[in-house]
């Protein structure tokens, strides 16, 4: 079997208009991934930044994945969400991103959207929070039924991720 | 870094802290920890440090300067749970507590070579108004009792600080930043 290591940290989030983010992440992977070590999703903590807009999270990501085929590579997927001072949470974005394939280092920036409603679904989100949110989480990383969906941009969340690859060419396949 | 059959590796990472940026602090020492997996073990050198104390220089750059050295070098079988190294800063407060300042933590890097970090670095923090006014007065801010769990991401949603009844938002002190230089081979 193959094997794939993602190591990194979601470093943060920047362009959101709300301050105190913080994020929930998962890895989804197609069904010939299998997860040896590491945990497939988590919580960061909540960030508040003091000057300047940027949230950081430094959030450690460390996963170990062996595999029989390419198909479903792995994708890191995001939902950003503010808290205010009561402690109520109000969705920020969505994003998803592909783990890079190619060995090494690499710097990623996902973009994130959140679902409009209607314009009184709107205004009350200004005056009160809440809004619409996904029922069903994997439409965040999968294109089927995202044609329903009007949405509005949200901020990037940055990460930094790093891949080592092992056993890869006895299957025939470079990298 | 990849071999046929399992076997050991060596990881050895030299670098310093080199200096930090805190805009509002003076007179900080930082202690460095690593972190790592269960098939990891160091081998060599020195896995714990505690700085000197270091003040602003008076010049324009108002730079916190320590070099200090790290030298360790790791073997591992796998590298689930590469190491991590903590980082946490510590000052006097204006009634001259020693009060935690930052923490922060990266990965060691992945490639040989030289690489420098700059890693921002947080406080956790109470989130009631006379917690943090009490804390503030009396000089025992939210500290973590293991500094290691920086480096974790379990737990990170709800975790405990030492002054009890307070749930953990962290704020990033105006920027704070360490830079380390690195030189792994």
């Amino acid at each position: 079997m193959a094997e794939v290591h993602v190591i990194g940290q979601i470093m943060g989030a920047s362009g959101f208009s709300e301050s105190s983010l913080f994020c929930k992440w998962g890895i989804h992977t197609g069904a010939a991934w299998k997860l040896l070590s590491g945990v497939r999703e988590g919580q960061t903590q909540v960030d508040t930044p003091q000057i300047g807009e940027m949230a950081y999270w430094s959030h450690p990501i460390d996963l170990h994945f062996a595999t029989k085929g390419l198909q479903g590579w792995p994708r890191l997927h995001f939902q950003v969400w503010s808290q205010d001072s009561f402690g109520r949470c109000q969705l920020a974005g969505y994003g998803f991103c592909h783990v890079p394939s190619s060995p090494g280092t690499h710097q990623l920036a996902c973009p994130t959207w959140r679902p409009l409603g209607s314009w009184q679904e709107q205004l009350a989100r200004a005056f009160v929070g809440g809004g619409p949110q996904l029922l069903h989480g994997d439409t965040i990383y999968s294109g089927a039924d995202r044609y329903r969906l009007h949405t509005a941009a949200g901020g990037t969340v940055h990460l930094e991720i790093s891949l080592l690859l092992r056993h890869f060419d006895r299957y025939g396949v470079e990298c | 870094m990849t071999t046929a059959s399992p076997s050991v590796f060596l990881l050895m990472v030299n670098g310093q802290v080199e200096s930090a940026q805190f805009p509002e602090y003076d007179d900080l020492y930082c202690k460095y920890c690593f972190v790592y997996g269960q098939d990891w073990a160091p081998t060599a050198g020195l896995e714990e440090g505690i700085s000197q104390i270091t003040s602003k220089s008076q010049d324009v750059r108002q730079a916190l300067v320590w070099n200090f050295p790290i030298d360790v070098t790791f073997k591992s079988t796998n590298p689930y749970g590469w190491p991590q190294i903590v980082l946490s800063v510590y000052g006097p407060d204006v009634f001259g507590n020693d009060v935690v300042r930052g923490y922060g933590a990266v990965h060691v890097p992945f490639s040989p070579g030289r690489h420098k970090r700059t890693i921002p670095m947080f406080v956790p923090e109470s989130t009631s108004k006379l917690q943090k006014f009490t804390s503030w007065f009396m000089g025992r801010r939210p500290e973590y009792t293991d500094p290691k769990v920086v480096a974790q991401g379990e737990g990170r949603e709800d975790a405990e600080t030492e002054i009890p009844r307070s749930t953990w938002v962290c704020l990033c002190p105006n920027p704070a930043w360490l830079m380390l230089p690195f030189c792994p081979q």
